[in-house]
């Protein structure tokens, strides 16, 4: 292969990995906009909670001196998903269910608000110093001519796709097979009418919340190993972006969001690749633009229709 | 009638004293320290706290200026230009003459208009953007190199000890950052060493894979980076996971525990600007000795630097017999000062007249060894 | 009381969960080790009363709640006098406020004027906010965008062609518009919370593109030195720059630099009373009621023959218009302008002010931008707590008063009953 593409593929494998872990927080979005129709920016925070939790429990079990490392990881993951999950359910009992009903724009207030309080609350908890952790899944495969350019794929960047890819597969198992997957849809499609119908809307709406904050730990976890730091503040950005990523795909549809979050993460991947990497932003709220301009419901956002 | 009389002279007495004691109050010579107090480079603005802090206490324990005690009162501009400005205007408003501060230089800059233009004299003991001081001031100096002097150490190293032929300049587009990056990369062409990579990263950012994967495409053989710790930590620990293993070079913004924590191995040998260590300096043992009994970290950058701004200032009030901020401009820029980070003078702009910077090594272990020129 | 249980044993366990981990342990950064520490005993004996008063809030809900609605509710309207009263003080009233506005900065302190300065910009955004959010019903998360175009036109023009602040704020006001119009024509085909997204974009790309442009804008390090308004060319320093004469030496008196500070905060209180006026004017013509007719029923309005575009765009546009203003005045305060005082947290701040003051209600958003401004003043004792509060209270003003601290109230009639 000559030598540009192997240039392109391996930016394209960096992009893959950054946009799943975009897709996995836009599940969240996707899920609680599809229902509700409300933006919860509060929900980059929970991932940022998720990070914390992951840090807080591999470093407490590595001390506790639990050696096997997939143990180490499978716990944490748990825990993150376990802390996460009550955030998200929480935050959705005390911001928003009191405000159901009422005018658009008050709860999309109430989340930038929760999400101002949640950062300042993990700040003023642990610290505002970015926290570090050692690489814990090293090494990875490499191949190309090492003379012409090497490509490398990392362990971790390969457990970001499974991972990725496990999860999605359960979610979308779970919202078309499962009693409760349908009743999702069902809300989906008219809360009134599927209240009436008996079913308890409102516990619907808190497992949504629960399932969006349960993937944005697991991105969190997967994130903390990749990365290995954290702080207070990488909520914002990731939710943004995820957001933008929810959006780019349609927000309120599930696939929408995953490949929303592949190709952002691939547009900025491309872009740093060939343009000077400060206008990746850029290019990926441009593209956002664009795609809103020529598709405004997003890639796989269904038209809405207008009952009067 | 008589005991009212008595009555009345006593209150007199009372009053006499009263006012004695006021007056004895008003011999106290008010110095602002600004910074931030909160928000997310509160860290630094402690820095600068307790380094000021611990002169102002030293020397009120030592009898005073002139018999005059001094008072540190802290301001909080959070690092936001914004509130700066409003920081200026209140310490005007309390009728204060001396500031030490502010810490960033995005806040430094609008400040100090205000204080020149009020007669307030302000030496700031971290603010390293040459701009600063570039609109020529009367009143406002600094206890710390400028960021153009650290760059100009940089690019004399790499081009006497390195000499890459692939050379790369990274920064963070932040006015810190980007203005070392520029002024290395500029020197560096000078000297004929073209860069061949020159590109910003967004600061906060995690995800470096793209860029990295650019440094490797285009042969890189060095990078240097303009920047904080965070970022480069996390460009250091992904170059050497894609297997990208060539020596990095960043500024003093970059010498921090924490950098070893992130990058960890991948930290060992990288090369750095960092002013000498004040705090390892023998004469500083009592100094720092004291620092620890107050349960206060003494290595941050900017405390020795902020007790060099309070002693001269108070060196050039006790050599004048003045408080007025002109005649201690004067002063400051006609003599030169013994402090704890040496003996130092003022040029005209109010700039130090040497730098404190070398070139270190960094080790994994959060150690470093300088680099004799 | 037994039904109340469960629910009140599942909370408090969801209390402990959110606070087990998160507070109670610890992470610390040790030279270069990551450790975790337990936190200290007190901060255990927090979060068990955190749970336990969690616990007894639910148990004891329903009497709670029987109880909270005996109490009146408030009504700020309920505290003003009768509608044809307020009519007749009307006139009256303004002029009392504005010649106190006018009055008091010559009795207070420096700091006190500066801080009301601030809060002035902060008033004018909240204003110009509150055309496009609480008149038109569109979410704009990035009107910090705008605000930014104001302020580098003046510094700008300022710099490289020396023009003075009064030449530019029109120009800035203008193309702050420009920009509005440019921007709100592709996106407001958009549906609501595209459109709040799609802004975001655009406040965002803005500050980047100021910041990566550095040849002319300076990138991250600014631009400095921006000159402060004059009075008809007299200026406010203490020494006169080339060709220029003082305020001052004009008029024969002593030097005063509070003069400076308090010459600003006239000209601010001069922008906010314009702004005031045009927006009152607004409302009450033919666009300003298509405005809220179309936030509150767009097909309707649609069926009605009016061009909901051109009404949006008017309404972007307008709103553009005064963030310019504010903008360029913000510059000429500040002296210095750097991308960093136009990030999304600002966007954030403004619109705050215009829902916590209630949409659409201008006497509530005054309000809520001086709460917002002087508030973190006064609570600088807890300078560590300020965002957090911050935060918290945005939630807990939404939970209680959804429509804001005065809501909008607009002249209905009503039927009695008979």
């Amino acid at each position: 292969m000559s030598e540009t593409s192997l240039y392109v593929l391996q930016q394209l494998i960096n992009g893959l990995t950054i946009g799943s872990t975009y897709a996995l927080i836009a599940i969240g979005y996707t899920m609680v906009y599809g229902i509700i129709g409300m933006i919860n920016f509060a929900h980059g925070e929970v991932y940022m909670i998720g990070s914390y939790t992951t840090f807080i429990a591999i470093i407490g079990l590595l001390t506790l001196g639990v050696s096997s490392l997939p143990i180490v990881l499978l716990l944490a993951l748990i825990t993150a998903i376990v802390i996460a999950s009550t955030y998200g359910y929480a935050i959705e009992r005390v911001a928003y269910r009191p405000l159901r009903g009422g005018p658009r724009l008050i709860p999309l207030i109430t989340a930038i608000g929760m999400s101002i309080f949640l950062q300042n609350y993990i700040r003023l908890a642990q610290g505002s110093r970015d926290m570090a952790m050692p690489a814990l899944v090293t090494g990875g495969i490499q191949f190309g001519d090492p003379a012409v350019f090497e490509v490398s794929i990392s362990w971790m960047q390969m457990i970001i796709w499974c991972v990725t890819l496990v999860s999605m597969t359960a979610l979308a198992l779970f919202i078309s097979r499962s009693r409760l997957g349908r009743a999702c849809r069902a809300c989906a499609q008219d809360l009134k009418m599927t209240n009436l119908l008996g079913i308890d809307t409102n516990r619907i709406i808190a497992l949504t919340f629960i399932i969006g904050a349960a993937l944005a730990a697991v991105a969190g976890v997967l994130l903390s190993l990749y990365y290995g730091t954290i702080n207070p503040y990488i909520g914002f950005m990731a939710g943004l972006k995820a957001f933008t990523a929810a959006v780019l795909g349609g927000i309120g549809s599930i696939p929408g969001a995953m490949l929303g979050g592949l190709i952002l993460g691939v547009t900025e991947a491309l872009t740093a690749a060939f343009f000077p990497s400060e206008y990746k932003d850029v290019v990926a709220f441009g593209l956002l633009v664009l795609i809103l301009l020529f598709r405004p419901t997003g890639l796989l956002g269904k038209p809405e229709v207008e009952k009067v | 009638m008589k005991p009212s009389h008595g009555i009345f002279a006593r209150t007199l007495i009372a009053a006499g004293t009263l006012l004695a004691a006021l007056h004895a109050q008003a011999e106290t010579l008010k110095i602002g320290i600004a910074g931030p107090v909160t928000g997310p480079v509160a860290q630094y603005g402690d820095m600068q706290k307790i380094g000021a802090m611990m002169a102002i206490d030293r020397i009120n324990a030592a009898g005073g200026v002139n018999g005059i005690s001094l008072e540190g009162i802290i301001y909080d501009d959070a690092c936001d230009p914004k509130q700066a400005v409003a920081v200026a205007n209140r310490i005007v408003n309390d009728e204060i003459r001396h500031v030490i501060g502010h810490l960033c230089s995005s806040s430094t800059e609008p400040a100090s208009d205000i204080y020149e233009e009020e007669g307030v004299m302000m030496i700031t003991a971290a603010s390293t953007s040459p701009s600063i001081t570039e609109k020529g001031y009367e009143l406002i100096f600094r206890t710390i190199g400028l960021d153009s002097l650290q760059g100009k150490l940089a690019a004399d190293h790499i081009i006497n000890r390195v000499k890459p032929r692939n050379l790369a300049v990274i920064h963070d587009k932040q006015q810190y950052g980007e203005g070392l990056a520029t002024t290395v990369r500029d020197l560096l062409a000078k000297a004929g060493i073209e860069t061949v990579m020159f590109e910003g990263v967004t600061p906060g950012d995690k995800d470096f894979s793209a860029l990295i994967a650019k440094l490797k495409r285009n042969n890189v053989d060095f990078v240097y980076y303009g920047g904080y710790h965070p970022e480069l930590g996390l460009i250091l620990r992904q170059s050497r996971e894609k297997g990208f293993d060539v020596p990095f070079m960043g500024p003093e913004g970059v010498v921090n525990a924490d950098l070893a924590a992130i990058a960890g191995k991948a930290m060992e040998g990288v090369l750095a600007t960092a002013p000498k260590s004040f705090e390892q300096n023998p004469e500083n043992a009592a100094l720092v000795a004291a620092f620890k009994a107050r349960d206060e970290d003494p290595s941050g950058p900017f405390v020795f630097t902020a007790y060099a701004a309070v002693q001269v200032l108070t060196d050039a009030i006790k050599a004048t017999g003045e408080t007025d901020p002109y005649t201690l401009a004067d002063q400051l820029r006609a003599n030169r000062f013994d402090t704890t980070i040496g003996e130092i003078g003022f040029d005209d702009r109010g700039d130090l007249t040497e730098s404190t910077f070398i070139v270190y090594q960094l080790h994994a272990d959060g150690s470093k060894t300088p680099i004799s020129e | 009381m037994q039904r109340a249980l469960f629910p009140a044993l599942f909370a408090a366990g969801v209390t402990f969960l959110l606070t087990c981990l998160v507070i109670g342990v610890k992470l610390e950064q040790v030279g270069s080790e990551l450790t975790v520490t337990g936190a200290d005993p007190a901060t255990w004996g927090w979060i068990a009363t955190a749970v336990v008063i969690v616990f007894l809030v639910q148990l004891f809900q329903s009497p709670l709640g029987t109880l909270r609605r005996r109490l009146p509710a408030i009504e700020a309207h309920g505290l003003l006098p009768g509608h044809r009263l307020r009519e007749q003080l009307r006139p009256w009233l303004i002029a009392l406020v504005i010649v106190g506005l006018c009055v008091w900065p010559f009795m207070v302190s420096r700091g006190a004027v500066d801080l009301a300065t601030l809060t002035l910009i902060y008033v004018m955004l909240g204003l110009g906010l509150n055309i496009v959010v609480g008149f038109a019903g569109l979410l704009d998360l990035g009107y910090v965008a705008f605000y930014a175009v104001g302020a580098y036109t003046y510094a700008l023009l300022s710099e490289y062609f020396g023009l003075s602040f009064w030449v530019c704020l029109p120009l800035a006001g203008l193309l702050a518009a420009t920009f509005g119009c440019i921007l709100g024509f592709p996106v407001l085909r958009l549906r609501g919370d595209y459109l709040a997204i799609v802004t975001l974009g655009f406040g965002e790309i803005i500050r980047i593109l100021l910041n990566n442009w550095t040849n002319v804008t300076g990138g991250p390090n600014g631009i400095g030195g921006i000159d402060k308004p004059t009075l008809f060319g007299l200026e406010f320093s203490r020494r006169a720059s080339d060709g220029g004469e003082t305020f001052h030496q004009y008029f024969g008196i002593e030097y005063v630099s509070s003069h400076k500070v308090i010459f600003l905060y006239l000209v601010a209180v001069l922008l906010v009373l314009l702004t005031l006026y045009v927006i009152n004017r607004v409302q009450r013509m033919p666009i300003g009621r298509a405005w809220e007719a179309l936030r509150e029923d767009e097909i309707a309005c649609r069926s009605l023959g009016l061009n909901p575009t051109v009404i949006k765009l008017s309404a972007f546009t307008m709103g553009a218009a005064f963030a310019g203003f504010a903008g360029c005045f913000f510059a000429a305060r500040q002296g210095f302008i750097s991308p960093e005082s136009f990030t999304f947290i600002e966007s954030a701040i403004i619109l705050a002010i215009v829902v916590l003051g209630g949409m659409g209600s201008q006497l509530g958003i005054i309000m809520a931008a001086i709460a917002m401004t002087i508030l973190p003043e006064l609570a600088r004792e807890f300078q560590e707590y300020r965002m957090l509060m911050f935060g918290g209270v945005m939630v807990l003003m939404m939970l209680w008063r959804p429509q804001g601290l005065l809501p909008m109230k607009r002249p209905h009639l009503e039927l009695k009953n008979p």
